[in-house]
């Protein structure tokens, strides 16, 4: 069966789409998709309805993380642990810009649209990977960015883009033409402050982060008025001093004190909480200036999603001083543990250790080490870390593991309700941390300090896990040489999809780590890998170097 | 015989791709042609700059490191720049389709100089004037040292250690002797072994040219490639050790260092 949505219907027609693949999901979803036959009109507006829904449509991938829950689970089956090595290669874009390519890109209705460094947005044909429109973001010479210029992707409602730029602006773009419909300064650019993450669209808001945390900003969580671009919120990460939590922060430490929001979160339309990862303290690597557990740098926020009121807040790392963000994506599972349904939040934090919580109260359930880490000797029974001594950095240097860029770290994780098992992209490494004093200036680094790894990187291990949420304990891992930062995809069918630094785009078994198809690109992997289908054929697409790849198996099987 | 290529990995690949002359002298004609900061205080306040804008990629003392894409900058060579002046407008500029980033064109003039002074003061082969002789070295090296049954120097010898033709570019007089009394000391993985057995039980080891998640790639003794599969029929394992000699016995401390100050005159320029 298929549908062909009417132009002047399609909001309508996209529901009953939406609700007639959801119905078929079970059968046969690539096949059950509306059908885009050649010249028929693509793209019909995205409603919040479907983006709740954005499970039951998995021939789109309507934003940044798959669905609200962040799992990056796909219902797509037609690539499987049986055919996935006969994929091949449909078509590749190529980024004119060489930078770290991060994003993940969306399709919606046969239409994908790709960012690229730096603050660039195209749509392109879904099929062909022949572009409709580009839209090219102007940015000033002076840019602070700590970490490449770099964008992760956009974020839709309705047919309007919203996208974070590198000079700290939310711009709309009108997602038919490629106009710019508003532009609003988030924060100023001078002072440290940019944006690379894809905003998390919350009912009408569109609620987005902020970038540099080596720059000595006080961060925040916003929301924004999706039609106007007018501010509806902010949330502080780090409270100011009417509130007791501000003593977390010696002295003025906290107006500088970082605790960025440079990855997407995640949403629960029943609790109406909105999830978001906070970035390490600063400056990074020099504590003594910010004695104090330093709140709520290191953490996971849960937000009222009408207001941005803090219900409730988890710290991984108090005190940080190994620039241990915990910018990780919000994995929102209901796990079976004790014999009850818990509504958790799964999360491998780049400090080494594995969390489960409660996503309604924000209890610690379980934690221990998924990578390697010699900073602790685990978690107490508040999931508060119990810190090992003389692990904090020094003039000459502490050797600790994880290294800064952590076990993990904002590369997204997976997680399959079919296997009940979460996917996470692990490292295990030491570095040398160093400190140093350092004074403030606006718009300057502010790291007090640095790091330097004390062996060529082939010495360390590299590892696709599979973690166990309702234990903490490691189900199978696929090592990988040398290393990786790429994002991690699951899909039903049994596939878990990752790449890695060496060029490599491959398959796993989702229940055993087993290797099943992989191919050489040959480039540096900064990026994850999504999935989509249009007329029934699953495709699967990967950044890597600077090219995105599309694969999917031969129309003719 | 055979020593590692540097301490400090990343330089491999920066002085792989060296090139010269990278910065057009026309374009270099709004700056001024000699650093006018060059005193100790500069190469302390150049320091205090770089650990506030670079160190994020390129390691809080210059040598890469961290797990950033910043290239190692204490080898006094610089891919993308050959002068004073060049370095000062990659500093400022930045390098297009890269990673890299100027500090604009706001920063100012003295800040950019010291920026260079400091990481001229880092060229770690600048220093010292070797004891030894390098003729007597020469000698050594292709006699009682037997070097070119591994080592190649401007195309004589052999492939199964690292070409030592700028090796002077690269290793102050120090590590050099360190080569040459413990290989390991400092081993690339490059030349790490890897030893596969195949499903008969045939042996073959080599030097690990290259390897990655699925793959690797070796030279054998007889400088045969070969390349394999890690899924394949064949069984693997690294072996993290060097397959050159110590000479701490085989040779005297004058021999070696008439060995080391031959191997320090060996650059890309004379």
């Amino acid at each position: 069966m298929t549908l062909t949505p009417n132009p002047t219907h399609s909001r309508t027609m996209s529901r009953v789409a939406a609700v007639l693949t959801g119905l078929m999901a079970a059968v046969h979803p690539a096949a059950a998709q509306p059908s885009f036959s050649e010249g028929a009109a693509l793209f019909s507006p995205v409603t919040w309805e479907r983006l709740v829904n954005a499970a039951d449509e998995p021939h789109n991938w309507l934003m940044y993380n798959g669905t609200l829950d962040s799992q990056r689970f796909s219902r797509l089956d037609q690539i499987d642990v049986d055919n996935v090595g006969q994929l091949e290669l449909k078509w590749a874009h190529h980024i004119p810009q060489l930078d770290r390519a991060e994003t993940t890109p969306l399709v919606v209705d046969g239409v994908m649209f790709i960012t690229e460094s730096p603050s660039n947005v195209l749509a392109v044909d879904a099929v062909t990977g022949r572009p409709f429109w580009r839209y090219d973001h102007p940015l000033p010479s002076d840019l602070r960015i700590c970490c490449g210029r770099n964008n992760r992707g956009v974020s839709i409602l309705g047919e309007t883009l919203y996208m974070s730029t590198l000079d700290a602006r939310l711009v709309a773009i009108d997602g038919r033409s490629g106009s710019l419909l508003w532009s609003r300064e988030v924060a100023d650019y001078r002072s440290g402050y940019s944006k690379t993450a894809a905003p998390l669209i919350v009912k009408d808001q569109v609620v987005t982060g902020i970038a540099g945390g080596e720059y000595g900003i006080r961060g925040f969580l916003d929301s924004y008025d999706a039609d106007t671009g007018e501010r509806l919120w902010r949330t502080h990460t780090i409270p100011g001093p009417d509130h007791p939590d501000n003593r977390t922060w010696a002295g003025d430490s906290w107006r500088t004190g970082g605790s960025p929001t440079w990855i997407t979160g995640s949403y629960d339309p029943e609790l109406n909480l909105v999830y978001w990862g906070t970035g390490n303290p600063g400056p990074d690597w020099n504590g003594d200036v910010r004695e104090g557990d330093n709140l709520y740098a290191d953490s996971v926020l849960a937000l009222d999603g009408d207001t941005g009121e803090m219900s409730w807040y988890f710290q991984f790392t108090p005190h940080d001083e190994h620039d241990w963000d915990a910018i990780q994506v919000p994995v929102l599972a209901d796990i079976e543990l004790d014999g009850e349904t818990r509504k958790a939040m799964l999360w491998a934090n780049r400090n080494g250790f594995y969390y489960t919580l409660d996503r309604e109260t924000g209890e610690f359930l379980l934690g221990k080490p998924f990578a390697q880490q010699t900073w602790a000797e685990g978690l107490d029974e508040n999931g508060r870390p119990i810190r090992r001594p003389d692990t904090s950095p020094s003039q000459e240097g502490t050797l600790v593991a994880p290294i800064a860029g952590g076990g993990t770290n904002w590369w997204s994780p997976a997680f399959s309700p079919r296997t009940n098992l979460m996917y996470v992209n692990a490292f295990d490494g030491e570095a040398l941390f160093f400190s140093r004093e350092q004074e403030y200036n606006e718009g300057d680094n502010f790291t007090g300090g640095g790091t330097e790894t004390p062996l060529p990187i082939e010495h360390y291990h590299s590892a696709i896990r599979a973690i166990d949420p309702t234990t903490g304990d490691v189900e199978w891992e696929f090592p990988i040489t040398p290393r990786s930062r790429a994002g991690v995809l699951a899909t039903a069918g049994d596939l878990v999809f990752s790449a890695s630094v060496d060029g490599y785009f491959y398959a796993l078994d989702a229940r055993t780590g087993t290797p099943l198809w992989h191919i050489s690109l040959g480039g540096p992997v900064h990026a994850q890998p999504m999935t989509y289908a249009v007329n029934g054929q699953q495709y699967v697409s990967m950044t890597i170097g600077n090219t995105l790849y599309t694969f999917g198996l031969d129309g003719d099987d | 015989m055979r020593t590692r290529l540097s301490t400090r990995w990343p330089a491999v690949a920066l002085l792989a791709t060296l090139t010269g002359g990278a910065v057009p002298a026309m374009a270099l004609a709004q700056d001024a042609d000699n650093n006018p900061y060059t005193s100790r205080i500069d190469v302390r306040t150049g320091r205090r700059l770089f650990r506030a804008q670079c160190s994020t990629c390129h390691g809080l003392n210059a040598a890469g490191g961290n797990e950033s894409t910043g290239p190692d900058l204490t080898t006094g060579r610089f891919r993308h720049a050959d002068s004073d002046a060049g370095l000062f407008r990659v500093i400022r500029d930045g390098v297009r389709s890269t990673s890299m980033l100027g500090l604009g064109a706001d920063a100012n003039d003295q800040s950019l100089w010291q920026l260079v002074t400091y990481l001229r003061s880092l060229d770690v082969t600048a220093g010292g004037t070797p004891s030894g002789s390098s003729a007597a070295g020469q000698q050594l090296f292709t006699g009682k040292g037997d070097c070119t049954r591994c080592h190649m120097v401007n195309g004589r010898g052999q492939r199964i250690g690292p070409d030592l033709s700028s090796v002077g570019d690269r290793r102050a007089l120090a590590d050099l002797e360190t080569d040459l009394v413990d290989p390991d000391a400092e081993l690339l993985p490059r030349w790490w072994t890897m030893r596969a057995v195949g499903p008969g039980g045939q042996v073959v080891e080599g030097l690990r040219m290259d390897e990655d998640t699925f793959t690797f790639r070796i030279m054998d003794a007889e400088q045969n490639l070969r390349a394999f599969s890690k899924y394949g029929d064949w069984t693997y394992e690294r072996i993290q050790q060097s397959t050159m000699p110590g000479y701490a016995e085989t040779l005297t401390a004058d021999e070696r260092n008439d060995l080391v100050a031959y191997l320090f005159s060996l650059r890309s320029e004379p």
